[in-house]
């Protein structure tokens, strides 16, 4: 994992929380997966099995078949898939050769679950996302 | 207990998955399997993680195996039911050697633990964590290949059914070709020769992967199986229901005049 997406995932909303040793820990389940320009990373509609942070490369968001925007390095999508496994509502398809690192959730929970204070962090980040959902 | 084995040495379904256990228990046999190794999904794992050391010991137990190489993933669930994870479950032909195996190893990783992998997980009512083994062999380079079933699966009678293209079965697995079909009594007569449409064949690359290619109209339209290579397959049809019972679907090749034996596996309804 490296510094750059630990940096990345400074950035990540549920994540806003986490120290530096916690964002460490959480960076040390990811693996890098790699992609060919015009592979599908996402398909909306589907179920979610992973979040993913680009390292390298460019990737397009789609949704409804219509292209929303274009993501680079740092960015992310699909953190939602760590708490639930739930339906992707976007498609993303990498833009020329795409590098990610990208944990499911089938390690992310595990992680959790013996690390009560990042639980605890997480809990309270999503209640953030929340009450701004609900006012916005 | 060692978490990457000859393949011969592959007993434990939990361990290394179905294929792996499978292809391990035909070697015991004597059928004609091409050598590999057996990778357990831990060490899969780790691989994909980038564990340097267990790169390192994945390296130096394929080494020995030269290259080129062919990949497969061998699912490790509780049902052991490897059959039904095709399509999900990866396989790579023609990865060159043991120093491409760590990303090919990424790549198979991903495909147990993608959202396909996990939506069909889900809709099978599977919710414990992937893990995949894998079995490493050298990738025999045929001539001809394809699958053939120990029983017609369509009416059930006893003969064995041979649908054969040139070159990598891909060709026929993945339904690119029109196949030669046979099939062949028990007693080793064939009774039925259909000519298919061969238009294609897939070979491997030097620097990796695999390239579909046109074949001559004259070859499209050719038998790729004589008399002899018939008899051969009906004889390794045969061993095959010996050793694992009846309706068994069998993926083989036939390389420098050689057959192999690349997979088998009961007849299932999910195909594939």
């Amino acid at each position: 994992m490296s510094g750059t997406t630990i940096d990345a995932l400074r950035d990540v909303p549920l994540f806003a929380d986490l120290d530096g040793d916690e964002l460490a820990r959480v960076a040390s389940v990811f693996k890098e997966r790699r992609f060919a320009d015009g592979e599908t990373v996402i398909q909306q509609g589907s179920g979610a099995a992973a979040f993913f942070v680009i390292d390298s490369g460019a990737a397009q968001v789609i949704v409804d078949g219509d292209e929303r925007r274009l993501m680079g390095p740092g960015e992310h999508f699909g953190e939602m898939a760590l708490i639930d496994a739930g339906t992707r509502t976007a498609t993303v398809v990498a833009s020329g050769a795409l590098v990610c690192s990208g944990v499911t959730f089938w390690d992310f929970q595990p992680l959790v679950e013996a690390n009560g204070v990042i639980g605890w962090k997480l809990l309270r980040s999503l209640i953030e996302i929340y009450r701004s959902d609900r006012e916005n | 207990m060692s978490e990457i084995v000859a393949l011969l040495d592959a007993h434990d379904v939990a361990l290394f998955g179905s294929k792996a256990a499978g292809l391990g228990q035909a070697l015991r046999d004597g059928l004609p399997v091409p050598p590999g190794v057996a990778l357990a999904g831990a060490v899969v794992e780790a691989v994909a993680s980038g564990d340097g050391e267990a790169i390192g010991r994945v390296a130096e137990s394929v080494r020995p195996l030269g290259g080129p190489l062919a990949v497969r993933s061998s699912a490790v669930d509780e049902d052991g039911a490897e059959a039904s994870f095709a399509g999900q479950h990866l396989t790579l032909l023609n990865v060159p050697g043991a120093d491409e195996l760590p990303s090919a190893l990424n790549e198979i990783w991903w495909s147990a633990n993608s959202d396909a992998a996990i939506t069909y997980r889900q809709r099978v009512g599977l919710f414990t964590r992937p893990s995949v083994g894998v079995v490493v062999q050298l990738l025999v380079d045929p001539e001809t290949a394809g699958v053939m079933f120990t029983r017609n699966p369509v009416s059930g009678a006893e003969e064995t059914v041979i649908e054969a293209s040139w070159g990598l079965g891909e060709a026929v697995v993945a339904g690119r070709v029109i196949p030669d079909h046979f099939r062949v009594d028990r007693a080793g007569e064939v009774i039925e020769r259909i000519v298919g449409r061969k238009s294609i064949r897939y070979r491997g690359l030097a620097d990796g992967g695999t390239v579909e290619e046109q074949v001559s109209p004259e070859l499209a339209e050719e038998l790729c199986l004589g008399e002899a290579q018939l008899r051969e397959l009906s004889r390794l049809a045969g061993r095959c229901e010996e050793i694992y019972g009846p309706a068994r679907d069998i993926e083989w090749a036939i390389a420098d005049g050689t057959l192999y034996l690349l997979q088998c596996r009961a007849v299932t309804t999910a195909g594939g």
